[in-house]
């Protein structure tokens, strides 16, 4: 029995997996008393300081606590939207996948620390800035392959000017929204002197810093309808 | 981008912090997506959504709010005078310099830093009818009006009781804290600021019944193992692993 041998490695309680009350099915849905309830009251969802100081059992617990959660709130969602009520407290799904995202934060920061210590490496799914086939700087996520990079099947045939061409579009578009955003900004602002002529010109040269303010102030769309425009 | 980044500080840390809703929730509940390409490799990702709001004393998350917002309503753009650090909180004595009741002064009990607006206690207020309806001619309630926290009120000074401006500043300790500009006086923060609708003040928070216990969230568990995460979790459920992974390549 090849089997047998197999499941021999591991001792049975690997394959028992229990949660505290044995409630099978109703597990995911609430507690009966909070049913038709207008208001759940929960706290907060857990913070980062306070799982780092928790041990890799305590989180390995909590992550399936937090898991059953999730799965009973959204049970309960959708039973609430198949009976045309009330969902309370919807905020409890983002609460509970905020804990959920800090913890496999403060995870990877141990096994990063783990990888870097042992090998210099984060141990993380490598990745870079790498120019595409269009000449963009991307973002990309490498994937695993059991061979090396056969870099002489790569496609040769030439896309030199293909490439130029669409570069020199995307460089003119890029430049027009960039333009465009600042000439944005700088007509408001120059509506906000209009209106607020006694506004503080440190704190608004603070708020949009790609502008001048002082020159902005000379100009013709800030005279407002009172007495302190300036030409 | 500028524009990017302003858009992105739509709700003010003042609504998010008194309504101690999650971040992600509000924006959840704001979000009026139209359209959206499939989440799959060949669609460059965009959507089509709402991204100018009409900010009122509703809060973003209620159902008025997205009543106000509704698909195809357009408002003329709100301008606003800046104000890079926010100085009134719920609870603060403030005077009002303008209007019917210039010179009184009453307590902040409203906030939109959206909008530069306070609302004070039982002053500046008007009347209006609701629950009107056919043969019914609604009830008359009183509501107060806001008022712009740079021209309509005034922080009053404790020391003197008159209206001041005020700023943050560090003390000799490194504590932050609010100063009056004309007498140089520290203004306390009152102890409403930090009231949510969970709470009154944090010592007076009320358990609940799925929360985690104070001593169990702060115990201090954690050893430093020479161990990643899986190792010491196969360890402790006795899962022995300890075959070498093959060589791979990653591009």
């Amino acid at each position: 029995m090849t089997t047998d041998k197999y499941f021999k490695i591991l001792p049975n309680s690997a394959f028992i997996h229990t949660s505290g009350s044995h409630k099978a099915l109703s597990e995911f849905f609430d507690n009966e008393k909070n049913w038709g309830e207008s208001e759940v009251k929960v706290g907060r969802a857990w913070k980062l300081d306070e799982l780092r100081i928790k041990s890799n059992e305590d989180l390995h617990k909590l992550w399936y606590v937090l898991l059953k959660e999730k799965n009973m709130l959204l049970t309960m969602e959708h039973a609430a939207q198949e009976e045309n009520r009330l969902f309370p407290n919807p905020e409890r799904i983002d609460k509970v996948e905020e804990s959920m995202k800090n913890l496999e934060d403060v995870v990877k920061e141990r096994n990063r620390a783990y990888w870097l210590l042992e090998t210099g490496e984060t141990g993380e799914r490598p990745s870079s800035l790498i120019e595409d086939e269009l000449g963009r700087e991307v973002h990309k996520m490498f994937d695993e392959h059991p061979v090396p990079m056969d870099h002489e099947s790569e496609d040769t045939i030439s896309k030199w000017q293909d490439v130029r061409n669409f570069q020199r579009l995307m460089k003119e578009k890029e430049f027009l929204e960039k333009r465009r955003a600042l000439r944005r900004v700088r007509s408001h602002v120059c509506k906000l002197l209009r209106r607020f002529p006694d506004v503080d010109m440190e704190k608004l040269q603070q708020q949009y810093p790609e502008v001048d303010v002082q020159a902005l102030r000379k100009r013709k769309d800030s005279r407002g309808h009172h007495d302190k425009n300036l030409s | 981008m500028p524009r990017l980044t302003r858009l992105l500080r739509n709700v003010s840390d003042m609504t998010k912090q008194s309504s101690n809703l999650p971040e992600a929730y509000i924006k959840r509940a704001m979000d009026q997506v139209e359209w959206k390409t499939p989440n799959a490799i060949q669609y460059r990702q965009t959507e089509i959504k709402r991204r100018k709001f009409r900010f009122t004393t509703n809060r973003p998350w209620t159902q008025q709010f997205r009543q106000q917002n509704q698909p195809g309503t357009h408002r003329k753009k709100v301008f606003l005078e800046p104000v890079p650090e926010w100085t009134f909180f719920k609870g603060d004595r403030v005077e009002i310099l303008v209007g019917e009741d210039k010179g009184k002064q009453g307590l902040v009990n409203y906030i939109v830093q959206e909008r530069n607006w306070v609302m004070v206690d039982g002053l500046n207020c008007h009347y209006r009818y609701i629950g009107k309806k056919k043969g019914f001619p609604g009830m008359m309630v009183k509501s107060e009006a806001p008022l712009l926290v740079t021209t309509q009120v005034g922080l009053i000074d404790p020391s003197d009781g008159k209206p001041t401006q005020a700023e943050w500043r560090y003390t000799e300790e490194g504590e932050k804290v609010r100063v009056s500009l004309r007498t140089g006086r520290i203004i306390p923060l009152p102890k409403l600021a930090e009231e949510t609708p969970d709470y009154k003040t944090k010592s007076t928070y009320k358990v609940q019944e799925k929360d985690t216990s104070a001593d169990q969230l702060t115990s201090i568990t954690f050893e430093p193992q020479l161990k990643t995460f899986a190792m010491e979790i196969a360890e402790k459920m006795g899962i022995k692993e300890d075959r070498i992974p093959r060589k791979s390549f990653w591009y």
